[in-house]
């Protein structure tokens, strides 16, 4: 059963974790969506493909008052991030999708209107939500090649869409890594040949690197905290990606 | 348990919108391809007559007439088709916009009653349905009424084509050969009458 869990709370600001579903078919790869509460207002991430908006809507609707959202922010322009979109515009018309503008004429296909997207430039953006301020991290070709992560320097968290993905095995349900070696191997395969570029690898690891991050929290797998973001980026900038095999 | 239902699959009912909408454009296709075919027997006619001379004169008349028919048999299938193009829309709008409703249905099922915003969702959906529904009907009494005309023009083709058989029994040495080609329209009318007939009965939307 989807649930969402509440990972950070400072007063009205949160971040629910809307983690993985051990009852959905293994036919669909599973994805982690996320909430991002400030006072009235309410920002989901990567809301996740058709099939699974029913569970991630009633997840939502179990901790937060879903009219309370003002935004959608999809990473980059897979189903498995953005194509339930049309269904959340059903429940709330006014709703904005902040994207890459590289996608702004291609999402449309899930749905929406013009009004509905709002457009973020190749260096990035800071999003305002209730008086939060959020900032849309380059991590263009990984793997997309229009692709933004969230950063939430308030909570120290860092939303990392596919980066850090992990394609974990059913029995592994744990919401955060446990032990980052063991975990590391179901990461890599995933990343060697999802991640395009490894010129864009070492950019975005120089970038993150920078920033002060308690959390890494990615669509698919389990969340990273404490050292294990460093680890990650660490791992990351060591490996070798855009290979086919091995 | 709050996996996918399998029923958001792609199993809606109203698919057979779409498939009814392929029908009609196969019947249509079919009754263009037989105007064509008319069009060149009353070319054909029209040489054969000239060569019977005085004899055929009255049958050289009707040919021209069964050419002109053909013509505007054309026409009208070409506006049929216009229509049934603009329902593709209008059907895959319903499809759509019932999908979506569905599908928010079960995540409202899921979360329970109360949640805010859900009415309010509920109705928009059922109020772009119904707008949807309410144009895919007009266009549906549309083809109909299009449909009918139609079949006045066939109807027009048929007494052309008796009447060129008549003619046929005068022409002289080529009463056989004019008497084939009228027996020859009259077939193919017969074979349009049946495909509009068809077309008449189908529907865009189940009543
Ligand atoms: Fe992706
Ligand atoms: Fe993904």
């Amino acid at each position: 059963m989807k649930q969402a869990h509440c990972i950070y709370q400072d007063d009205t600001h949160r971040w629910l974790a809307i983690a993985r579903d051990p009852t959905k078919p293994g036919y669909i790869i599973d994805t982690n969506e996320y909430v991002v509460v400030h006072g009235e207002e309410a920002l989901l991430c990567d809301p996740g493909g058709i099939e699974i908006f029913p569970a991630v809507f009633s997840a939502l609707s179990a901790e937060c008052d879903p009219t309370r959202l003002a935004g959608i922010f999809a990473s980059h322009q897979d189903p498995d991030i953005i194509s339930s979109l049309a269904l959340w515009l059903e429940f709330k018309p006014d709703l904005k999708c902040y994207t890459s503008w590289l996608w702004q004429s291609f999402l449309p296909h899930f749905g929406g209107q013009d009004s509905t997207f709002v457009t973020i430039p190749d260096p990035g953006m800071t999003i305002r939500l209730g008086g939060l301020e959020l900032q849309a991290i380059p991590a263009h070709y990984l793997h997309s090649s229009g692709n933004f992560h969230l950063y939430d320097p308030k909570a120290k968290i860092l939303f990392s869409g596919d980066v850090g993905a992990a394609l974990l095995p059913p029995d592994h349900n744990e919401l955060y890594v446990e032990d980052f070696s063991r975990h590391i191997r179901h990461a890599e395969g995933f990343h060697k040949r999802w991640m395009g570029s490894d010129r864009a690898k070492r950019d975005w690891c120089e970038r993150v690197s920078r920033l002060d991050i308690d959390m890494m929290v990615p669509q698919h797998g389990a969340i990273y905290q404490g050292a294990d973001v460093q680890r990650f980026i660490n791992w990351f900038a060591a490996l070798e990606v855009g290979v086919l095999r091995g | 348990m709050n996996a996918p239902e399998r029923n958001l699959h792609f199993t809606s009912t109203n698919s057979g919108e779409l498939a009814r909408i392929v029908r009609v454009n196969e019947e249509i296709k079919a009754i263009v391809a037989t105007a064509f075919r008319i069009n060149l027997m009353a070319l054909n006619a029209i040489f054969l007559a000239k060569r019977a001379g005085n004899a055929a004169l009255g049958f050289g008349v009707l040919s021209n007439e069964l050419r002109r028919f053909a013509q505007d048999l054309t026409r009208h299938m070409a506006s049929l088709r216009d229509m049934t193009s603009g329902s593709v829309g209008s059907v895959t709008g319903v499809v759509q916009q019932q999908r979506n409703s569905a599908i928010l249905a079960a995540a409202i099922r899921l979360s329970g009653d109360g949640v805010p915003g859900v009415r309010e969702a509920r109705k928009r959906g059922a109020t772009r349905l119904a707008e949807q529904q309410a144009k895919l009907r007009t266009l549906d009494m549309r083809l109909r009424a299009s449909v009918e005309e139609t079949q006045q023009l066939v109807e027009l083709g048929g007494v052309l084509a008796r009447s060129a058989k008549i003619e046929a029994a005068y022409g002289g040495g080529f009463s056989p050969a004019l008497m084939q080609v009228s027996t020859d329209f009259a077939e193919v009318i017969a074979q349009i009458k049946r495909s509009l007939e068809i077309l008449g009965k189908e529907r865009l939307v189940k009543d």
